[in-house]
């Protein structure tokens, strides 16, 4: 993969907000380190900091960004005032648990790049924030709301409620889903076919969309068409399960080669103190 | 011959009628105004009815039919059982509802029982209902504040209004409660005013609907506490499924909001 001109951070720079049960964020960042040679900080809550003015403009914020219809073009609204204090106690509770509101992931992505990076894109720093919320991004083909796992970008967000809600469950849980059998009994009947909240597998599994951040930042492009390697684009979760866990490999040859280009460059490189 | 002995004391026609129209006229006429006018007999205004007439606050529920207890007889698929999740069992072993472990944190019970106790709790308490009645309008004071509804018979309204010219009549309030679910009646009409803005229902449906639907119930307006599915109508929260132990959770939490507001004024 000689003369791929790679855009090597110098630290990988990982946030958080919510309750984040089954992702182990500090395995995952030895794993980022081990595969890169690039070194890794926690940076903890994202709010931990964050002074109460400028946390009352963020719960207007992302009042403001929810998506009310997932089958409608998103509009920024003029938030009520329970979801201006819904968001006030969310941000306030570092352990906050409940998630299930839609927030729009273009802005939600601009929200927290603001506070990270201040609005600027940076190559310096690969920054990836771990929420336990939920984010969508619309598509034009079908117009409708998706639910997303990662948005990559500056700052890339990946979400562990997007991880069990967004890649579909087996086509029967869903049709018996909608006969009204409880949640409870599907999933015990679909056990081990799908992410659940605080699955053992999570950490595992968060690890390849990570490696999908970083690699957007690297090359610009996070997947990989091939089924067994860790970028693979999974939109089922029996393929999320593949890729991740049960593949031929971690990665395939093409970004083997890519990781094997990209730690001889790290070692090369003049040693940087850059932790900011 | 002797003469066989009647089982129930002679009354004549007349009697019944007098005593079928004072007990309404009394009743009606001593809630005219209340405290809490909760629009909707559901679990979620059944719920916030009893808890705030057990602390003695004077409380009706309106209900457009004929029964009290919405859709808390039967669950999904018309099928009686109904089912809540962890908390929510603990409201229906405060209720002596009997009920059943199906898996970890799910409980399950009959929908007749379940919701005959939880009508009988608000009976008990002290609530008192008018049904077969329509909720029509709202009553608003200075400030847009919500401070009663306009109701009327539901059979009026079910009629053309060529045949049936039935003006409404207005009942006052401390507070009134939008029990309605999906529909959002008092919301909407709010809406339709122009003084509030509902955002319709999500449709997507994930497992924490029913924490959101919780923690979204309260004021949504002065004067106006909004529980139950009235509220993922009013938030535009995600759909929940056939399970019951966020419309009473929002009852009591709809009361409890109620109850420290009622302590302020």
């Amino acid at each position: 993969m000689k003369g791929t001109h790679l855009h090597i951070p110098s630290i990988i720079n990982l946030y958080e907000e919510g309750d984040l049960s089954g992702l182990n964020i500090k395995k995952l960042g030895q794993y980022l380190q081990e595969k890169t040679h690039i070194p890794f900080h926690l940076r903890g809550n994202l709010y931990k900091r964050l002074p109460e003015k400028r946390i009352m403009e963020l719960t207007k914020q992302f009042a403001r960004i929810r998506v009310k219809d997932p089958g409608k073009q998103f509009v920024l609204g003029k938030p009520l005032r329970a979801e201006i204090d819904y968001e006030k106690r969310r941000i306030r509770d570092p352990h906050w648990k409940i998630f299930g509101i839609l927030y729009e992931g273009i802005f939600y992505q601009k929200v927290i790049s603001g506070l990270i990076l201040g609005g600027k894109l940076d190559f310096k720093r690969c920054t990836i924030f771990f929420t336990n919320q939920l984010f969508g991004t619309y598509d034009q083909d079908d117009r409708r709301y998706h639910t997303r796992v990662s948005l990559y970008g500056f700052p890339h967000l990946i979400s562990i409620t997007g991880l069990v809600e967004a890649p579909a469950k087996p086509r029967e849980f869903y049709l018996k889903k909608r006969m009204g059998l409880p949640l409870e009994l599907l999933k015990k009947e679909y056990r081990g076919r799908f992410i659940d909240h605080g699955d053992v597998r999570m950490t595992e599994v968060l690890k390849g969309y990570a490696m999908q951040a970083l690699f957007f930042h690297l090359t610009g492009s996070p997947f990989c068409e091939d089924r067994n390697c860790r970028l693979f684009n999974s939109h089922w979760q029996e393929e999320v399960i593949h890729a991740q866990m049960d593949g031929k490999y971690e990665f395939c040859p093409r970004h083997e080669a890519i990781l094997e280009e990209l730690r001889k460059e790290v070692a090369n490189a003049p040693k940087k103190n850059d932790w900011t | 011959m002797t003469k066989k002995k009647q089982i129930f004391t002679p009354v004549s026609e007349k009697e019944v009628t007098r005593a079928i129209v004072d007990g309404f006229a009394r009743q009606f006429i001593e809630y005219v105004e209340s405290d809490c006018l909760i629009i909707g007999g559901g679990p979620s205004g059944l719920m916030a009815g009893r808890d705030i007439a057990l602390k003695g606050v004077k409380t009706l529920i309106v209900e457009r039919n004929n029964y009290i207890g919405g859709g808390f007889w039967i669950g999904g698929y018309l099928m009686n059982k109904v089912t809540v999740r962890e908390p929510g069992q603990k409201i229906l072993e405060e209720l002596s509802i009997p009920y059943e472990k199906a898996v970890k944190g799910l409980y399950v019970a009959d929908g007749p029982h379940a919701c005959s106790k939880l009508i009988a709790a608000a009976c008990d308490a002290g609530v008192k209902f008018a049904n077969m009645t329509i909720f029509d309008d709202v009553v608003l004071r200075e400030g847009n504040r919500v401070c009663g509804a306009v109701v009327n018979w539901t059979p009026v309204q079910a009629l053309p209004r060529e045949i049936t010219c039935v003006d409404p009549i207005a009942l006052e309030a401390k507070f009134v409660v939008d029990s309605t679910g999906h529909d959002a009646c008092v919301v909407k009409k709010l809406e339709e005013r122009g003084i509030l803005k509902t955002l319709g229902f999500g449709a997507m449906w994930v497992e924490q609907s029913e924490d959101l639907v919780v923690e979204h119930t309260g004021e949504a307006h002065p004067g106006l506490i909004v529980t139950g599915m009235a509220v993922a109508t009013t938030y535009g929260l995600p759909r929940m499924g056939p399970t019951f132990g966020a419309m009473l959770l929002s009852g009591r939490k709809g009361a409890q909001v109620i109850l420290e507001k009622m302590k302020k004024k």
